[in-house]
């Protein structure tokens, strides 16, 4: 009995310590990620935009994988927050929509995906499928077949399919709110 | 110096002990990646090594894995916060790899076969020779997939020069399957046998 009690208090022991130095680490650190953290969203905020500026941030609860909407001030339309289901878990996307529920533009903020693979959908030029469709423009490509060069997204199409799904869901969402 | 030198070719990680070779094949699609992941597998390899041998009396046997495994995710913890923190770029792109150096073969075999049984300075030479020799072998891997599937050296971006190195030739027209996961099992299968007849001749040569 002792014995066991003396493992595992051994084991508590170094536990401890080590929860103690990253308790002590992560207080460092973390007002660093949240600034960073902070900074990015509203670069990418301000990124999806031409026109009009991005209002004060709605949660949603009860729209699928919609979580959060932005009105846009000025222009119209809306910026939405999406939750998809990526290779690697789940990934947060930014879109904004005109009031008719086009695509006006997307980002693809943190997310898990495969570097060299999924990681590809940061990148702005691999948006430019889905700019410019939805709602009167025409559908939104929720798979590789309606895409022009399915070669695009070649060895990534959970990727894929976790941002067009949101993305389209999303322009259904924008032409059932009507303008703001 | 042998201990030092023994992580290159004789016993690389990952050609020949054939360890750690999940990251070996899942981050090995650029260059910058490969650096990025040996320097974090380095640190994390070098602390555990450190402190297993240091603790190597403490920690009784029938608890020593779950010690060492607290001991390693404490510094891959370390190792992701201070990336978030203050090298995002590279923490975006390692994404989910980094988190996963606590399952590194590599580090646990190390701290089991090595650093439980030998001294503090010997661990350390021990973690520095498994790390570089982790880095030959994972930067050797990134290099050949990236330069044949995508036609780029993808390197950390300085001043003017964004980091990327464009092969004139493969660029336009990379052999795509080089850079899949498929492309990842080929090349390592080549390496190997590479490795295999580099060792073989060494061992004839001997005798």
């Amino acid at each position: 009995m002792t014995a066991t009690m003396e493992k595992a208090g051994k084991l508590a022991l170094i536990c401890a310590i080590s929860a103690t130095l990253l308790g002590f680490v992560n207080s460092m650190t973390e007002p660093a990620i949240a600034t960073r953290k902070a900074a990015e969203l509203k670069a990418a905020l301000s990124s999806l935009l031409e026109e009009g500026s991005p209002g004060a941030k709605e949660d949603i609860s009860d729209a699928g994988s919609v979580t959060a909407r932005y009105p846009v001030e000025g222009a119209g339309g809306w910026i939405l927050e999406f939750n998809g289901k990526g290779y690697g878990g789940d990934m947060k996307i930014l879109a904004s929509y005109n009031e008719e529920g086009t695509i006006l533009d997307v980002v693809l903020m943190d997310n898990a995906e495969t570097p060299g693979l999924g990681k590809k959908a940061e990148k702005s030029e691999y948006m430019d499928k889905f700019r410019g469709t939805g709602g009167s423009a025409g559908p939104v490509p929720v798979t590789k077949d309606a895409l022009d060069s399915p070669d695009s997204v070649s060895g990534a199409t959970i990727t894929f399919v976790g941002i067009a799904a949101p993305l389209n869901e999303g322009s259904a969402y924008v032409q059932s709110l009507g303008g703001n | 110096m042998r201990e030092f030198t023994k992580g290159f070719v004789r016993e690389n990680p990952i050609f020949i002990l054939m360890l750690g070779l999940c990251p070996a094949l899942a981050v090995s699609t650029q260059v910058v990646n490969a650096l990025g992941m040996s320097a974090g597998t380095i640190f994390v390899l070098l602390g555990s090594n450190i402190m297993v041998s240091l603790l190597k009396n403490f920690i009784p046997d029938e608890i020593h894995i779950p010690a060492y495994i607290v001991i390693i995710a404490t510094f891959v913890t370390l190792v992701d916060l201070l990336m978030q923190a203050y090298a995002p770029g590279l923490s975006k792109s390692l994404g989910v790899f980094v988190q996963l150096i606590v399952v590194n073969c590599i580090i646990l075999g190390r701290a089991e076969a090595f650093a439980s049984k030998n001294t503090v300075k010997d661990s350390i030479m021990d973690a520095l020779s498994m790390g570089m020799g982790f880095f030959f072998g994972l930067t050797l891997i990134a290099l050949i997939r990236e330069v044949l599937g995508a036609g780029t050296i993808t390197l950390f971006p300085m001043g003017s020069f964004d980091g990327v190195i464009e092969i004139p030739g493969l660029v336009s027209a990379p052999v795509r399957i080089i850079s899949l996961s498929a492309g990842a099992l080929f090349v390592v299968g080549y390496l190997k046998a590479m490795f295999n007849w580099i060792s073989s001749r060494a061992s004839k040569e001997e005798f």
